[in-house]
């Protein structure tokens, strides 16, 4: 048996051999198809892989002050109030806003963090600001603004407001989500750029003990202060889920017009045979081969030609979303985001969805190649001698 | 001699039932004893070919028998026909059926591929039944290369590759020219010295007036009209 596999699989690649371009063709347009839904689920995978690294040591709860529907600054005061809720833990104000650099066309994020405190930011070369006048930024903003450690930075704000910081530490690429746009601030400057009020930060954060009682804690400060807005972690979770499944389910459906395209294509194929093919397939069974070993012979042309574009086609992908940042679709994947610098994403594959392309694209190919064999297959090799 | 090949009545209608229903065979019943050279002669479109196909295996009559050394091949499952197609016969076919862009080598190899056979044992073998053709010089060439008595040998070193008992011809001279002509016959004469019983289908009268022949089926419309032995 493993003789005449053998020589079924050499005769398979030297018959792919024989048709070699247009067998390459149908590679480089299936390898294109591939790559293009590789792509997608790549980047949607690493995007929310990206977005749920923000999670992981963020508070249980963000309370927000609402003010005509549109957040506002919060009162510090606040906290020992909340803190009085039974299952709290700390309580702690945030201090941050946005900032637009007409320099560079870039929005960023600022942010002041206690650098004794804060736990997250501890992908940085350099240190995080310890004193006023210091900053730590994210590698988008260090790209942009072409800046390393040791320059000094200057935000102008308006004619008399503006802030002139020198650059401690920059963030590095591991997370780019997380601080591609950010400014680390001290706090005293943070209050003094966005000239904040005295007794009022951005927002408060706050721990809850217990994972169970986070819902009710959030619901206590609602009725305690009606006019915050306690933002869950867990529906900040499931609001980048949807997102980016939304998001990645509307380029699969833009691409399933791709898809489609391959799967008349290969319909076209499978329904019907060159006279050529017909003839050999004739030639094989007049000579004594079974309809079997014809089977087995077109199943390995089929195989070899769909697996070898399944992994040109993820390899494709792979350099396209991973070292190349998604050219194609980073418009409408991450349009969505304040992270106007470029972006680079961590790579990160999703064996499950790898295995739903092979299966949607490796095994319709194979069949397709299969069946129109096996019709003239069974149709009897005497077509042969009346050719 | 004991008969080879016996059929018993068969008949062969083409697409029945449709309005392109075509009678090939009205009843053909012949027998050919094991060792002769058999000639089925004839106008085109009288039934050779198909009467040919029929006894090769290659497809099944609408009615009667076939048998092949004794065994009724008609109703066999497709699996038995390509086991007894490819342990008994060897085809010689008019167009000659080779895959062009194979080289000799491969072609007359390509018998072999479903079996178990080793490399090194279907090299021995391919070479020998080139040598044996005189075309072994020629066994890495393609056969887009060869002229037509040449791809000829080869389509006959492939019908040998499997030492058949029985080898099959459709119109092997149609292609050629007298000398190439009488090459092949002075090939099959060769053949059939090695005991081999050859049936080949022609309206040449360079071959079905050569003085070899055993035996003369002539038919017309899809019947047997006569059957000369010498």
């Amino acid at each position: 048996m493993f003789n005449k596999r053998k020589k079924i699989i050499e005769f398979a690649l030297s018959s792919l051999l024989r048709k070699k371009y247009k067998n390459l063709a149908i590679i480089i347009v299936f390898s294109v198809i591939i790559s293009i839904i590789s792509s997608i689920l790549f980047l949607t995978n690493s995007l929310k892989k990206e977005a749920f690294q923000l999670f992981v040591d963020s508070p249980a709860i963000v309370v927000q002050k609402l003010s005509g529907g549109r957040h506002e600054l919060i009162d510090i005061a606040y906290i020992d109030e909340i803190k009085k809720i039974a299952g709290v833990g700390e309580v702690q104000p945030r201090f941050w806003g946005y900032y637009f650099d007409s320099l560079t066309d870039s929005n960023y994020t600022l942010l002041a963090i206690d650098s004794k405190k804060d736990k997250r930011l501890d992908l940085i070369k350099g240190t995080l600001p310890e004193k006023d006048g210091q900053c730590a930024i994210g590698a988008g903003v260090a790209r942009v603004r072409l800046s390393v450690i040791n320059d000094d930075m200057l935000l102008p704000l308006s004619e008399d407001n503006e802030l002139n910081v020198k650059i401690t530490g920059v963030f590095s690429t591991d997370s780019n989500i997380l601080t591609n746009d950010l400014i680390v601030l001290t706090k005293g400057d943070i209050i003094r750029f966005f000239d904040m009020p005295e007794g009022k930060a951005t927002d408060l954060t706050v721990e809850v003990f217990n994972d169970g009682e986070v819902a009710t804690v959030a619901k206590k400060i609602k009725r305690m202060f009606p006019a915050t807005r306690p933002i869950q972690k867990s529906e900040l979770v499931r609001t980048y889920d949807t997102l980016f499944n939304w998001r990645g389910g509307m380029m699969i459906v833009m691409f399933v017009g791709a898809l489609a395209a391959f799967a008349i294509f290969a319909w076209d194929k499978a329904t019907g045979l060159s006279a050529e093919e017909r003839r050999e397939i004739g030639i094989l069974k007049a000579i004594g081969w079974e309809t079997s070993d014809v089977l087995e012979l077109k199943f390995w042309e089929g195989f070899v030609v769909s697996i070898l574009s399944f992994l040109s086609g993820i390899i494709l992908a792979y350099v396209h979303v991973y070292f190349f940042g998604a050219t194609l679709f980073e418009p409408a994947l991450k349009g969505w985001s304040v992270l106007f610098p470029q972006f680079t994403l961590l790579p990160f594959i999703d064996t499950y969805h790898v295995f739903i392309v092979f299966f949607l694209t490796v095994a319709p190919y194979v069949a397709s190649t299969i069946i129109p064999s096996w019709k003239a297959a069974i149709a009897g090799p005497d077509s042969v001698m009346r050719s | 001699m004991e008969d080879i090949i016996k059929t018993e009545d068969v008949v062969c209608i083409f697409n029945r039932g449709l309005p392109d229903e075509m009678v090939a065979l009205r009843g053909v019943s012949v027998e050919i004893k094991r060792g002769e050279i058999c000639v089925l002669r004839g106008a085109s479109g009288c039934g050779k070919t198909t009467l040919l196909s029929l006894i090769g295996c290659m497809a099944r009559p609408t009615s009667g028998k076939i048998m092949v050394r004794g065994r009724d091949v008609a109703k066999l499952t497709e699996r038995f026909l390509t086991e007894i197609r490819r342990s008994t016969f060897g085809f010689i076919f008019q167009q000659f059926n080779l895959i062009r862009e194979l080289t000799v080598f491969e072609n007359v190899a390509l018998p072999l591929y479903p079996l178990d056979s080793t490399f090194l044992q279907i090299k021995h073998m391919a070479e020998e039944v080139l040598g044996k053709l005189h075309i072994i010089h020629k066994k890495n060439a393609p056969i887009r290369q060869l002229s037509g008595g040449e791809q000829q040998r080869v389509a006959i070193a492939r019908a040998l590759i499997n030492n058949p008992e029985i080898i099959l011809a459709d119109e092997p001279t149609a292609h050629l020219d007298s000398k190439l002509s009488n090459d092949l016959i002075d090939i099959m004469v060769n053949l059939n010295k090695e005991g081999k019983t050859i049936i080949i289908a022609t309206h040449d009268p360079e071959v079905f007036e050569h003085a070899f022949i055993n035996r003369t089926i002539f038919m017309k419309d899809g019947l047997v009209r006569e059957v000369r032995t010498q």
